[in-house]
């Protein structure tokens, strides 16, 4: 069945970009290009997964994040950006989107992140896997104050995971590599999205900002 | 506004409902005319009640009443209760009791007669005075070191004002909180009218004087010692400030509007010249060779990456003396050169050392290598920090090859850099199956 695919961004010729792209692939229920009529038009339409742009007047995609996941829990976010800053890309993680490319993603590569949003999968770039990996980096910079060691820091199969997806391996070369299924790996990254969302862990909100700075 | 629970609610309404400046007509009638033409005042003043002015008030409107009543100018009535008030404050407090006794011109109570409107009026009366007396008992030792004779004037005065905005109109206290907000002590200079200047001086002024007054008095210790010394040097410091704030607001406001406005010049100037370095640079070439699509992906590759970098990157201009910044820039190298696209991840940072040097240049390699010879678009590089080693991977989806018949050229390769990494304790390893691509691992021990 094709996913029902919204797209959010507020750049004319981007949106017309990912309309001639998908268009054969997924059923485009709608577009929209700012904030408020984004909003409104999800909650109408009910996608399964929208492409939100990361950066746009009147709050961004986060705004849309927040104010559709609450009325609309069902539907899923793919956050689609040219931003690298790690800061951009855990803020829209934290704020509910299942997963998170840049712009620059070939066009079967994006299909692909689609599918896996909509069958309810993280999908990991190789950055934020890497942004992940640096934010729960160590365990001795765990705080005292984290009592939660089950949210706070990653399995070693998680680490092994988001370690082959930061080189570049697909997810299927990754099952391939560690010898588990890609069902696994799925399992796997959705966990670590669910840590990443949930977790209190300083890094978390510090770490992002921090590392501009440094 | 906040509605007085005391009062009764009917009382403010006739006024209050009228919207603010439609008070009816003939009050400004009235009014009008004994500004504009004080003579007819006298003709037809003595069958008017005293009314407290409404148009032409000052604080009260109790000075401009009795002009209007008594057909002489507002000022030279002004001038005398100014006079007066300085007499042991008699002035003051005729003022007050004016003010509480007469009503507003347009309402037909004044102010005690609403307050005293209602039931129990003996019993609220009594309490009334007895806190009052209270508080003044208590008050007046304080004030007499402040305003010697003049203490009980000012604190009735004071008790005054607090009924008079108890028993206003909604419409009159909106007059009071307007005249509050005016008070011309907080404005800049480029607000000053002539007599918001005026009144600054004169408060200022006073205030100085009453210190300086204070302080004198010292060296008479029965009317006041300390607290009149200390009380002194506050009204000095009190006086000097209402004085001088507004040079000195405008001042500050003048540096910090300059500043900002520099800064934002300069800004502006930093952006453009960075924009017309690269970007519109770029542009140019890019139109330029608008048939040779290869270039013209390379061409704004490279600009994507230094403008990302530029409003992305870390603020640090010594980047290059990272491990992070070193990869940058070997992604910079490569993007440009091959025209592939690279992707870097580096998770953790460390300065470049020696060791580290070595492995980006051996990373260099490999992933010119990859760039060159495995046809595939893009070009993964994964860097991580742990605190015992350095791992670098080098990976390509391209056409790959069999390790074991690998030609000539690329083993020589492989071996040079492999010799350069385990001078370092470090190792190499490349894995590639044909078309599934190559992977080249490299990894260096930190000391």
């Amino acid at each position: 069945m094709r996913p029902r695919v919204f797209l959010v961004d507020d750049h004319g010729l981007i949106l017309a970009g990912l309309r001639a792209e998908l268009a054969d692939h997924v059923e485009i229920v709608g577009a929209a290009d700012e904030v408020v009529a984004a909003v409104e038009m999800i909650l109408e339409r009910r996608p399964d997964v929208v492409l939100l742009d990361v950066h746009m007047p009147g709050g961004g995609g986060e705004a849309v994040l927040r104010e559709v996941t609450h009325a609309a829990p069902e539907v899923r976010f793919l956050a689609l950006s040219v931003s690298d800053a790690a800061e951009d890309v855990i803020a829209v993680v934290r704020a509910g989107a299942r997963g998170y490319v840049t712009k620059s993603i070939s066009a079967p590569e994006l299909l692909e992140a689609i599918f896996r949003v909509a069958d309810g999968d993280a999908v990991f770039s190789p950055r934020l896997a890497g942004f992940v990996l640096d934010a729960f980096a160590s365990e001795d910079r765990l705080g005292e104050a984290e009592v939660d060691p089950e949210l706070n820091q990653l399995t070693p199969r998680e680490r092994q995971v988001l370690r082959l997806i930061a080189r570049g391996y697909a997810y299927r070369d990754v099952a391939a590599e560690l010898a588990i299924s890609v069902k696994t790996v799925e399992s796997h990254v959705s966990s670590v999205l669910r840590k990443l969302q949930l977790s209190s862990r300083y890094e978390l909100s510090h770490w992002a900002v921090e590392r501009r700075l440094t | 506004m906040r509605r007085n629970p005391e009062t009764p609610l009917h009382q403010g309404v006739p006024v209050g409902v009228l919207p603010q400046g439609a008070a009816p007509a003939p009050v400004r009638d009235f009014c009008a005319m004994s500004v504009t033409t004080p003579s007819h005042a006298e003709v037809g003043v003595p069958h008017r009640p005293l009314r407290r002015g409404a148009d032409n008030a000052l604080v009260g409107g109790v000075c401009g009443g009795l002009a209007i009543r008594l057909g002489v100018s507002e000022r030279s009535v002004r001038v005398v209760t100014c006079v007066v008030a300085l007499l042991w404050g008699v002035g003051l407090l005729a003022y007050f009791a004016l003010w509480l006794t007469v009503p507003r011109a347009g309402e037909d109570r004044s102010i005690a007669g609403r307050l005293l409107g209602g039931r129990n009026r003996l019993a609220r009366v009594a309490v009334a005075v007895a806190v009052g007396a209270l508080v003044l008992l208590v008050l007046h030792p304080f004030s007499q070191a402040l305003l010697g004779p003049l203490s009980w004037a000012f604190l009735l005065a004071v008790l005054g004002l607090i009924v008079v905005w108890r028993g206003a109109t909604t419409e009159e206290r909106q007059r009071l909180e307007e005249l509050g907000r005016n008070t011309p002590f907080l404005r800049t200079r480029a607000e000053w009218t002539r007599t918001s200047a005026f009144v600054r001086i004169l408060v200022g002024l006073v205030l100085v004087l009453l210190g300086v007054r204070l302080v004198a008095l010292v060296s008479r210790p029965i009317d006041g010692g300390a607290p009149a010394a200390i009380f002194g040097a506050a009204f000095v410091v009190a006086g000097a400030v209402v004085l001088l704030a507004p040079w000195w607001l405008s001042l500050v406001h003048d540096l910090s509007d300059e500043r900002r406005s520099r800064v934002r010049v300069e800004e502006r100037a930093k952006l453009a010249a960075h924009l017309h370095d690269s970007v519109l640079q770029t542009l140019t070439l890019i139109e330029r060779s608008a048939d040779d699509p290869g270039q013209v992906t390379r061409l704004a590759r490279t600009q994507e990456r230094e403008l990302r970098q530029w409003l992305f990157g870390p603020a640090t201009t010594n980047q290059e003396a990272t491990l992070a910044g070193a990869l940058d820039a070997l992604v910079g190298e490569i993007e440009g050169d091959y025209g592939v696209r690279v992707e870097l991840v580096v998770v953790g940072e460390a300065t470049l050392t020696e060791s580290l040097a070595d492995l980006v240049a051996a990373g260099r390699e490999a992933a010119i290598n990859a760039a060159r010879w495995s046809g595939a678009e893009r070009v993964s590089l994964y860097a991580e920090v742990e605190p015992e080693k350095a791992s670098l991977f080098v990976r390509d989806r391209g056409r790959g090859f069999d390790p074991s018949a690998v030609p000539a050229d690329r083993h020589g390769l492989a071996v040079s850099i492999r010799e350069r990494l385990a001078a370092r304790g470090g190792t190499a390893t490349v894995r590639s199956t044909p078309g599934q691509g190559t992977e080249v691992a490299l990894e260096v021990a930190l000391a």
